[in-house]
């Protein structure tokens, strides 16, 4: 029973590992798609780089969300 | 900032058992303390020439406006209440757990953002939810929930009763796990290499103060102006 209990914890542990890489490939992407658009913008109109610099970081917080969801998954995983 | 451990209070009710964390309610009513006694000073003594601190107060009230004319259409200084507060209370209780002291010594752990836990946030993913429901019944009566009776109207207002349910859940996740993983990241950060790595991990915490609250108030006016709004 006991084996039982410790093997539920590795599992739990390798998945806490798996969940939270997998979710940051997502949020990575996400946040380099928002720099480039970021950077395309700015190279074609630089007037609007303070504006577009807000939406920006807007857009960076949502995708970052991502990861985060994926690390309070990881974290109840590490519970186990 | 110290990790899991909540401070709570068992209270049992007809034979069940209540749990109040009783750090995140302390907080909680210190950062509404903050929020009110500032407003309550700053709105003591009104002039038609304003001082140092109502003119402050009143650029802070211009840039609600700012963004609520922008994101909605019309009708729109009637949501400032809500959205000031939400995001006034959020960026204080942020800043909270910023703060590399212990001002306040509470039973454990220090003063730490009451947003790290997700009661607090659920609770205001919820009045966000309430709120923007009764200002589409208000906009539109039944029809905000029945648009036609058709075959696309059925299968769209299931699919806007689903975002009833993930709307509020995302917007409670988001803000309670950037604070959370923040706290957990300066954890970390402060067993690596103590005294220098935190500091530059705890400036950026206080950029994503900032920006959690500017998107929890960006994704409520955007919730409540697609429920209020006659073209859906």
């Amino acid at each position: 029973m006991i084996e039982a209990t410790e093997q539920i914890s590795q599992m739990a542990h390798l998945g806490a590992g798996i969940a939270i890489g997998f979710g940051a490939i997502g949020a990575g992407l996400g946040i380099g798609f928002a720099t480039k658009g970021l950077m395309d913008a700015v190279s074609r109109q630089p007037e609007v780089a303070g504006k577009a610099f807000g939406f920006f970081l807007l857009g960076a917080a949502l995708s970052e969300a991502c990861a985060l969801y994926a690390f309070v998954i990881a974290f109840q995983l590490l519970g186990k | 900032m110290s990790g899991i451990g909540h401070w709570t209070y068992t209270l049992s009710v007809s034979g069940r058992d209540l749990t109040f964390n009783l750090d995140t309610i302390f907080t909680m009513w210190f950062a509404m303390a903050v929020v009110i006694i500032f407003a309550i000073i700053a709105t003591r003594k009104l002039s038609m020439f304003p001082n140092k601190l109502q003119a402050l107060c009143e650029n802070i009230l211009k840039f609600f406006w700012g963004t609520l004319d922008t994101m909605m259409p019309c009708k729109n200084r009637q949501h400032v209440p809500l959205v000031a507060s939400l995001f006034l209370f959020i960026l204080i209780a942020n800043l909270m757990g910023q703060l590399p002291l212990r001002i306040i010594h509470l039973k454990s752990g220090e003063l730490a953002s009451p947003t790290n836990d997700i009661n607090l946030t659920g609770a205001l993913a919820v009045i966000v939810l309430i709120y923007y429901v009764v200002a589409g019944l208000k906009a539109k009566g039944a029809k905000f929930f029945l648009h036609e009776i058709s075959f696309t109207g059925i299968v769209m207002a299931l699919v806007e009763l689903l975002e009833m349910v993930t709307r509020p859940l995302s917007l409670a996740i988001r803000l309670f796990a950037n604070v959370f993983a923040g706290e957990i990241l300066v954890t970390i950060a402060l067993g690596l290499a103590a005294y220098f790595l935190p500091l530059p991990i705890m400036l950026f915490e206080i950029l994503v103060s900032f920006i959690q609250a500017t998107v929890f108030m960006m994704l409520t006016i955007a919730y409540v102006s697609s429920a209020s709004s006659e073209a859906h």
